[in-house]
């Protein structure tokens, strides 16, 4: 019996940094937080497609409040704003671009304005002034209002109306009433009436803390002085002003020039920590294919109404990427885009006291390679979370219970169930059969019937090799097991004379192929040159081909199964996900052992793709699949005409992998192995069969309790009768409930504990 | 109550140690899981010092406990 030794202690403080740069380039491929391309267009930083939403949903206030965030008069805004965000809908490459200046209008008309703001909003201390008149002056007197500075406008009109006139003449009549409203309605100090010439200057200069101006009062006042555009701002004179074009030009440079007055209010440098400012690129991916309405909705009047505005936003696609989530049914189950999985699943690597709570889904991944094909940048969440897993094995930080079971069944498969031996008749062969640890364990049958068509096909002899590629230790994240298991490979391999390797599995052929000295084929390609043999059959209905992960990027295998299945007469239904962008059944990168649920999830998104039978080439695939009830099938099932009928219980596989072994060194190789076999009966209800296999209890765990209790007596009875006994196997503590029956055991429930628990003194 | 105690005890002390043929009571017993101890009261053979780990315990707050210390 192998054992795996347990992590020591919880208290153990390394840590070994995986390359911050490498994983913050890993992460930097994901574009899903990239905004769309009409906010990285929009100088304002519009968020637009939330903007969108919300006003195709009709909610004209919630539209209005994140209108108002760059607009401090929206209808002025929306009124002249040159809407760089048209131009870059990705739906101007196909149809039209949604008029968002149009909706954006219709909201601020439409919109119940914010009741934000006001008198009794705390202010800010310093105070700032606006001199002059014109776009710029009244977009930043908004701005510093917004910002809650006390703002006073010096201008030489009478009135808010004649300044308002002045500010933005092209505005209709009901617009201006509107703007008129709002800007009387805002904590806006006016002084009507001024000579804005130096004198006046000269006089107000002292009374407040930043002093902004137009571009028109500026050249009066200063006309040698030159503002730098970037800050809007006259560092001699220190004067907040500069020349602007255009309303979405004047409102960028009102932005600007408010965060100046923002840096200057607090004695800073105007030009330090600004962030970032204005246009930005954007890499997101769109995908166009389901959008429906190309046309932009007609308007009746001159503006769109409530309604055409909804209707008009509705056409939005709403720009994200989310290709890999709508594939992976892991990155689905955690509702985390993989930058950001990606991030908090390196921080759990960096922990080194404390909960590491992403250690589960950086255990879930299958790391089956999907997403960095459907990805349009090719985001690898498999390396991502193989990686961690690695830093979290050399740490001694990785749980060894997630994966334990998994990595014993690869010890059984290259101990106990373990088999190397050169075709009866040879010394070294030309060849070596690896059909793969499932498929001794699944359809023992199978592998038997091909290593005999193998052996009478092929010349040079071809010898067989039972056991585990590594794969179960390299997706555990356990290198130094893996590096053991290659070793032992090649040793044995080199006993055969180096053999090139048919492999019966697209993963073991991956694995092994990364071996010195070692050739590797798969038994599709040599099944193709060989011709079919005889017994084998198609199915009857049409079936869906299941794509294994461990074929991703593998074309010639993909197309090789294809033929053989054609070959057989098989019809076959296209489904989508097929090929490279293949999803993984669940059970790759040991999903199914770490996490069960997301596992099941995996094999559902399989599933759902057809309700054809399958046909896969990785026995894993067969296997899940059937026991979700679909009729399933490995094509190497119906090359030999075989059935491995109902797929085996965990303790089963382990059985069917001895007997195989057994069977074929007795059939081939005249040698008898010993069997172990109990003299007495040992019988397990249904209900335990079933509990153990879901426990992931061994039939050998329970003789293991047995046979103590027999040596020691030690068990306990309960209140019905039954006994209880328990043993320490490996890391973990096994309890079984039984009867005796006349010759033996009847088992009835088996637990297990990892835990070790003892008497206790004082 | 019970929370804080992992398991109530049977007061009837229904269980018996097959080999001491004595009932099993409310006895010390200690947990112990990658370097850390808890102590716990179990039904434990008062002559043998066997510990009884009820199925419900294994499943419930031991299977809990121990999903939290292998994530430290």
């Amino acid at each position: 019996m192998s054992q795996i030794q347990e992590r020591g202690s919880t208290h153990v403080y390394k840590v070994n940094k995986i390359s911050k740069e490498e994983m913050e380039s890993m992460v930097a491929r994901c574009v899903y937080e990239h905004p769309p391309f009409c906010s990285a267009a929009c100088p304002l930083k519009l968020d637009a497609r939330a903007f969108l939403e919300a006003a195709a949903a009709g909610n004209f206030r919630k539209a209005l409040q994140l209108y108002e965030k760059i607009a401090p008069f929206p209808l002025v805004l929306s009124a002249g704003c040159e809407a760089p965000c048209e131009g870059k809908c990705r739906l101007s490459e196909i149809g039209d671009a949604v008029a968002i200046r149009e909706v954006e209008s219709a909201v601020a008309r439409c919109g119940e304005a914010s009741k934000l703001g006001g008198i009794f909003r705390s202010k800010k201390r310093k105070s700032t002034a606006v001199l002059g008149s014109g776009l710029f002056a009244l977009f930043l007197a908004g701005e510093l209002e917004k910002k809650a500075y006390p703002v006073t406008v010096f201008c030489e009109q009478d009135s808010h109306e004649s300044w308002l006139r002045v500010c933005a003449p092209f505005l209709g009549d009901e617009a201006f009433a509107a703007e008129l409203k709002r800007l009387k309605g805002k904590d806006i100090q006016f002084e009507f009436n001024c000579t804005l010439d130096a004198v006046f200057y000269g006089e107000k200069r002292a009374s407040f803390d930043v002093l902004c101006a137009s571009d028109e009062v500026r050249a009066h006042l200063f006309p040698e002085s030159n503002p730098v555009p970037e800050l809007m701002f006259c560092e001699a004179e220190k004067f907040v002003t500069g020349k602007t074009d255009g309303v979405l030009g004047a409102a960028f440079g009102a932005k600007k020039a408010a965060l100046t007055v923002d840096r200057l209010a607090q004695n800073l440098d105007p030009r330090n920590t600004r962030g970032q400012e204005g246009t930005v690129e954007s890499q997101l991916y769109t995908d166009l294919s389901e959008a429906k309405q190309l046309s932009r909705v007609p308007m009746t009047g001159e503006g769109f109404t409530r309604e055409e505005a909804i209707e008009e936003a509705g056409r939005c696609i709403q720009c994200h990427c989310e290709e890999c989530m709508k594939s992976c049914a892991y990155l689905k189950h955690y509702k985390k885009h993989p930058g950001l999985l990606s991030k908090e699943i390196y921080n759990n690597t960096q922990i080194i006291m404390g909960d590491h709570q992403l250690n589960k889904p950086m255990n879930s991944c299958s790391l089956c390679g999907q997403c960095t094909v459907v990805c349009p940048n090719g985001f690898d969440m498999a390396r991502v979370c193989h990686l961690a897993r690695q830093n979290m094995v050399s740490t001694d930080k990785m749980p060894l219970a997630p994966h334990e079971f998994a990595l014993l069944d690869m010890l059984f498969s290259n101990n106990e169930a373990f088999l190397a031996r050169p075709q009866p008749g040879f010394e070294t062969c030309k060849y070596v059969f690896f059909p793969g640890c499932q498929a001794s364990a699944i359809a023992p049958e199978t592998v038997k019937a091909a290593y005999l068509d193998l052996c009478e096909r092929l010349e040079g002899g071809v010898a067989l090799m039972l056991g585990c590629c590594g794969a179960i230790g390299d997706w555990a994240g356990r290198y130094e097991m893996q590096e053991q298991t290659k070793k032992f490979l090649m040793q044995e391999l080199s006993k055969l004379g180096n053999p090139i390797v048919i492999a019966g599995c697209p993963t073991c052929r991956k694995e092994l192929s990364e071996l010195e000295r070692t050739e590797t084929v798969g038994i599709w390609d040599i099944l193709l040159k060989l011709g079919l043999p005889k017994g084998g059959h198609a199915l009857e209905r049409p079936a869906a081909m299941h794509d294994s992960c461990g074929a991703r990027g593998d074309a010639q295998t993909q197309a090789a199964i294809r033929e053989l299945a054609e070959r057989l007469g098989c019809e076959l239904v296209d489904t989508p996900y097929s090929g490279d962008r293949s999803p993984c059944c669940g059970y790759g990168g040991l999903a199914s052992f770490a996490n069960r649920e997301v596992a099941a999830e995996m094999t559902e998104k399989c599933l759902e793709r057809s309700d054809a039978p399958y046909i896969s080439y990785c026995m894993a695939c067969r296997d899940r699949f059937a026991r979700q009830g679909r009729e399933s099938r490995h094509i190497l099932e119906l090359v030999y005409g075989t059935d491995a009928g109902a797929p085996p219980d965990i303790s089963e596989k382990r059985y069917n992998r001895l007997t195989l072994k057994n069977g074929l060194l007795h059939e081939l190789w005249g040698e008898e192995a010993k069997e172990m076999k109990l003299d007495y009966d040992l019988i397990f209800t249904d209900a335990a069969r079933q509990m153990m296999d879901e426990r992931m209890i061994l039939v050998e765990d329970v003789i293991a309790v047995i046979e103590g209790f027999r040596q020691n007596g030690e068990a306990i009875e309960d209140e019905d009768g039954l006994l209880v006994a328990r043993r320490r196997v490996g890391n973990a503590t096994f309890w079984v409930k039984f009867s005796r029956t006349e010759n033996g055991f009847l088992v009835l429930r088996a637990w297990s504990h990892r835990m070790r628990i003892e008497k206790r003194e004082g | 109550m019970a929370e804080k105690n992992y398991y109530t005890i049977d007061p009837q002390g229904k269980l018996t140690c097959v080999k001491c043929g004595v009932p099993l009571v409310k006895g010390k017993a200690k947990f112990l899981y990658l370097d850390n101890g808890f102590p716990v009261e179990l039904p434990v053979c008062p002559v043998c010092g066997f510990v009884y780990v009820p199925e419900e315990l294994a499943l419930g707050k031991v299977a809990s406990v121990e999903r939290a210390l292998e994530d430290k």
